[in-house]
């Protein structure tokens, strides 16, 4: 293990402030928080996926022992819910927070049953009685674009909610005599499925008027001003607590219908209500992901450069457009990523968002994965209709360094990538040339062997122009510092973590700039009490470049003032004084030593006069001037077994370039992690509906997350170059989750000899349909 | 319950897992599942690694329980080693993770590679890609011997 040298962490992997807790269970998660007088509630959900409620009778729930209250639509006086934005075109149905004369998607919340035990609340929820008549169920994007089926909200005349045209360049001149290469792909839903599920806590405090709400959320700040809008509750007596996530990969930033009901409970009752959801809830009536049916033509040269992308992308967003879950957004953010680092100058995009009897879609890791997807895809494609090599195909449509800084099509300024570079070494890594000789031999036998190259690049912030295009701004980050009056430091960030690490890789890079032992430094994060303003939170892999900016930032100033009377102290020149390891001296002079405590203790105790009192410091820090991208290129070797169909990772290789990592462990950790949601988006999750619109994965049994004998060894090597600027560390939370299906699909294809993916996730059954489609072909 | 003798009233239909978690107030061991797929209720009975979810309170009467907040000679190893090599992420599966990984070592306590990922591969984790877990195992063991 390497030990840094005191004060200077940044660039170690150094053990996480957070393992004290986690590895010897004193993790404080939603579940684990039990307040006095707290209620326990549970949820009465539909097991229909579209039906009408005739009557909900909650008589014989109230008399169950246990029970103090049932609370159903009309209980509740809230206002309808829909989607808070306000886009021309975009058709915005209206909903209750718990279903009242209909209910549309399976696990829809129609009461809730509040008790003294969780036993006694479910024991409630099985008794409520609810006259359903049941409608036949919008199931598939096709039924859902068809005129002819009834619309599932009365007050929208479709269930295609919006559609969008978008150009650039010149598509159609582009296609006009090219040589056209096409797919067709209806890629699965997903379930974000982190290992905690959702909850929440409501304390509603009758003698204060405050309302407290607790819930696992990556942005505390942005639920609790929904949730104030919603409930008509004074936002300065509102507060947010996110305690310690088990996970979320996107899914817990929203806010849930359920946590309205929470609360208006809370208040009725002057009690806190907890509700923790179980797993079967979860998978069906969280969020889902990934549910896009897309067809891409490109136009290409003999030679393989591809002159332009046409993409009709249908998005399936199930049926409650979520307040703050704005669905086309989406479509833009694939759109607006499409051409990453790729050398395109005409992109047709074609985006329909429709509505169905399933799950909301909502934000997973990469939400605009799509692109990667198709792209990655789609240029293997082209260099098998065209027989030319696919990294051959890419080296001719990467941009280079000499070409930079470019611009996207789409708009973002491409800096500091390294696309080409990434796609180069990992070619070496996994000595391409000799791997096709292997794979003509293998095949000779009978083994099928195969090679999968991804390319992405992701906006980790991204570049300050990157949001033009799309109409709005990320905005700065805030961080505030307080050097305690014992000389500590505490660091307040806006940032909520489902598990990232920030907790350490905040305070390396604050304990690096102060000139203190890791453990002087706290990093506070979670309660909107405490922590600055951000309505997104954490979110887009930004917090590694912005969070870290916003810490070092305001470490920086508060150190500063530090100095100023450390310097008043020693009547030296501030500016001659530095910290190392707690004490201030002069550069030089150790022996003229004091401590940082002695200084912050003169700043509390006995200011001077002129001086300010504390020692504290709020910054704003804005991102990259530069650059700001993140990405690489992934190589994945499988083995297709002939007879079963059953893909083996033989050697899975990330090249990467995040900038500086500040820990590389953990930064290696969020690649691995994302790559094994990427490896069971490709071959193994399926939150599947039937054709009637029940939800056939609803336990584990049936989601099949990847385990440790699924998930192969995965090697990384880092390459970056010099920094550009100061604050050089980028975001990778998502990269691994959207490059990785991309990589094992094209093996796949490659080991069978070619042939078109239809539909994901490529189960041993569509592999064997591959390869005999392929055997027939003659391949 | 962890070494020392406890004795409690429960109701016929309490699992294990809510006895501990809500009785006990050991909410070490967490619940991501509830129908025994996913390990992350895994605790130690007599020894024997279980999915404390599909147990009943009442099975363990008599019975020497361990569970994350507990002593086993194996716990310090593999937490050291854990916290060496950045194994866990958001924590949620940890806890069974370890109590899974305290009996494999005790029952094979030169475990290859191989037969580390078997032996958890009734945990699941979303977080860590599980390599850094394997390895953090591997680690334990080798400082183990």
């Amino acid at each position: 293990m390497t030990v840094a040298p005191a004060g200077r962490y940044v660039g170690e992997s150094v053990p996480r402030v957070e393992d004290a807790r986690v590895l010897t269970g004193r993790g404080r998660y939603l579940a684990d928080i039990a307040l006095p007088g707290m209620l326990h509630a549970a949820f009465v959900r539909s097991p229909f996926p579209h039906a009408a409620i005739n009557g909900i009778d909650t008589a014989a729930a109230l008399k169950v022992a246990g029970v103090v209250a049932v609370l159903s639509a009309g209980d509740l006086d809230l206002p309808k819910l829909r989607n808070n934005a306000d886009l021309p075109g975009y058709l915005r149905p209206e909903f209750p927070v718990l279903a009242s004369d209909r209910v549309r998607m399976t696990g829809d919340p129609v009461a809730i049953v509040v008790a003294e035990t969780r036993h006694a609340a479910e024991d409630g929820c099985d008794a409520v009685e609810v006259d359903y008549e049941p409608l036949p169920a919008v199931a598939t994007i096709d039924q859902a674009l068809d005129p002819s089926v009834p619309p599932l909200f009365d007050d929208v005349p479709s269930n295609v909610l919006y559609t969008e045209e978008k150009t650039y360049g010149d598509p159609a001149a582009a296609f006009e005599g090219a040589r056209v290469v096409s797919l067709t792909l209806r890629p699965q839903r997903v379930a974000m499925v982190p290992m905690e599920g959702r909850g929440g806590i409501a304390d509603y405090e009758p003698g204060t008027g405050e309302l407290t709400f607790y819930s696992s959320n990556q942005a505390p700040h942005g639920l609790r001003v929904h949730l104030a809008g919603l409930l008509d509750h004074p936002l300065d007596r509102l507060r947010v607590i996110s305690p310690d996530m088990g996970g979320s990969f996107g899914q817990k930033t929203s806010m849930w219908r359920e946590d309205l009901a929470l609360c208006v409970a809370s208040k009725r009752l002057g009690r806190p209500v907890r509700w923790v959801e179980d797993r079967i809830e979860n998978m069906t009536a969280a969020t889902h992901a990934r549910d896009e049916r897309i067809e891409v033509d490109a136009a290409v040269t003999d030679e393989g450069t591809i002159l332009a992308l046409d993409v009709k992308m249908t998005l399936d967003q199930g049926a409650y457009p979520l307040p703050a879950m704005l669905s086309p957004m989406f479509g833009w953010f694939a759109r607006h990523m499409a051409p990453a680092s790729y050398r395109l100058t005409s992109l047709r995009w074609l985006l329909t968002i429709v509505a169905t009897n399933k799950a909301s879609y909502g934000a997973y890791r990469g939400p605009w994965a799509v692109e990667t997807l198709l792209r990655e895809l789609i240029v293997d494609e082209i260099a098998r209709e065209l027989g030319l090599d696919p990294v051959e195909v890419r080296r001719r449509n990467l941009i280079t360094a000499e070409e930079q800084p470019a611009r996207m099509l789409t708009g973002p300024t491409l800096e500091d990538v390294t696309s080409l570079e990434t796609l180069e070494r990992a070619a070496d890594l996994v000595d391409y040339d000799a791997f096709r000789e292997e794979q003509r031999r293998a095949r000779e036998q009978g083994r099928l062997l195969g090679i999968g190259f991804s390319t992405y690049i992701e906006a980790a912030p991204g570049p300050p122009d990157f949001f033009d295009g799309l109409g709005f701004t990320a905005g700065g980050e805030r961080a505030n510092a307080v050097l305690e009056p014992d000389g500590r430091l505490s660091v307040y960030t806006a940032q909520q973590g489902p598990g990232v690490g920030h907790e350490t890789t905040l305070a390396q890079v604050a304990a690096t700039e102060l000139g203190v032992p890791l453990d002087h430094v706290r990093v506070v994060h979670g309660d909107t009490n405490l922590v600055p303003f951000s309505m997104m939170g954490t979110g887009g892999s930004r917090a590694a470049t912005m969070a870290s900016g916003a810490a070092l930032m305001a470490t920086r100033t508060v150190k500063h003032k530090a100095l100023e009377v450390a310097g008043d102290m020693l009547e030296i020149s501030p500016g001659d004084l530095e910290i190392a390891d707690a004490m201030v001296a002069p550069r030089g002079d150790p022996g003229k030593a004091i401590s940082l405590a002695d200084v912050a203790r003169r700043a509390y105790f006995s200011p001077q006069p002129g001086e300010e009192p504390g020692l504290r410091s709020s910054e704003v820090f804005d991102g990259s001037t530069r650059g700001g991208w993140s990405g690489g290129t992934h190589a994945c070797l499988v083995e297709v077994d002939p007879e079963t169909g059953q893909v083996a990772i033989q050697r899975y290789v990330v090249v990467e370039d995040c900038g500086l990592c500040i820990n590389p462990a953990i930064v290696d950790g969020q690649i691995r992690g994302g790559i094994a949601q990427g490896i069971g988006l490709a071959l193994y999750e399926d939150a599947a509906y039937d054709e009637d619109g029940n939800f056939l994965a609803a336990t584990f049994m049936d989601y099949l997350v990847p385990t440790a004998t699924e998930i192969p060894a995965i090697e990384i090597e880092h390459l970056h170059n010099e920094p550009l600027e100061e604050v050089a560390y980028k975001g990778v939370g998502e990269g691994g989750t959207i490059a990785a299906p991309p990589a094992v699909l094209n093996a796949v294809v490659d080991a069978v000899g070619g042939g078109k993916i239809t539909r994901l996730p490529l189960t041993p059954e569509r592999v064997l349909e591959l390869l005999d489609a392929a055997v027939a072909v003659g391949t | 319950m962890n070494g020392v003798r406890r004795s409690a009233p429960v109701d016929a239909r309490v699992t294990l897992a809510d006895f501990l978690r809500d009785d006990l107030a050991l909410t070490g061991t967490h619940l991501a599942c509830e129908h025994g797929v996913c390990g992350a209720c895994t605790v130690l009975v007599d020894g024997a690694s279980v999915r404390s979810c599909l147990l009943l309170a009442v099975q363990v009467d008599g019975a020497d329980v361990t569970t994350i907040e507990g002593e086993a000679p194996e716990l310090e190893p593999l937490r050291d080693a854990f916290r060496e090599l950045l194994s866990f992420q958001c924590g949620f599966c940890t806890p069974g993770f370890v109590m899974t990984a305290v009996e494999l070592l005790r029952e094979n306590p030169r475990p290859s590679d191989e037969e580390i990922r078997e032996a958890i591969s009734g945990n699941l984790c979303r977080c860590t890609g599980y390599e850094s877990i394997v390895r953090g195992i591997a680690l334990a063991a080798e400082r183990g011997r």
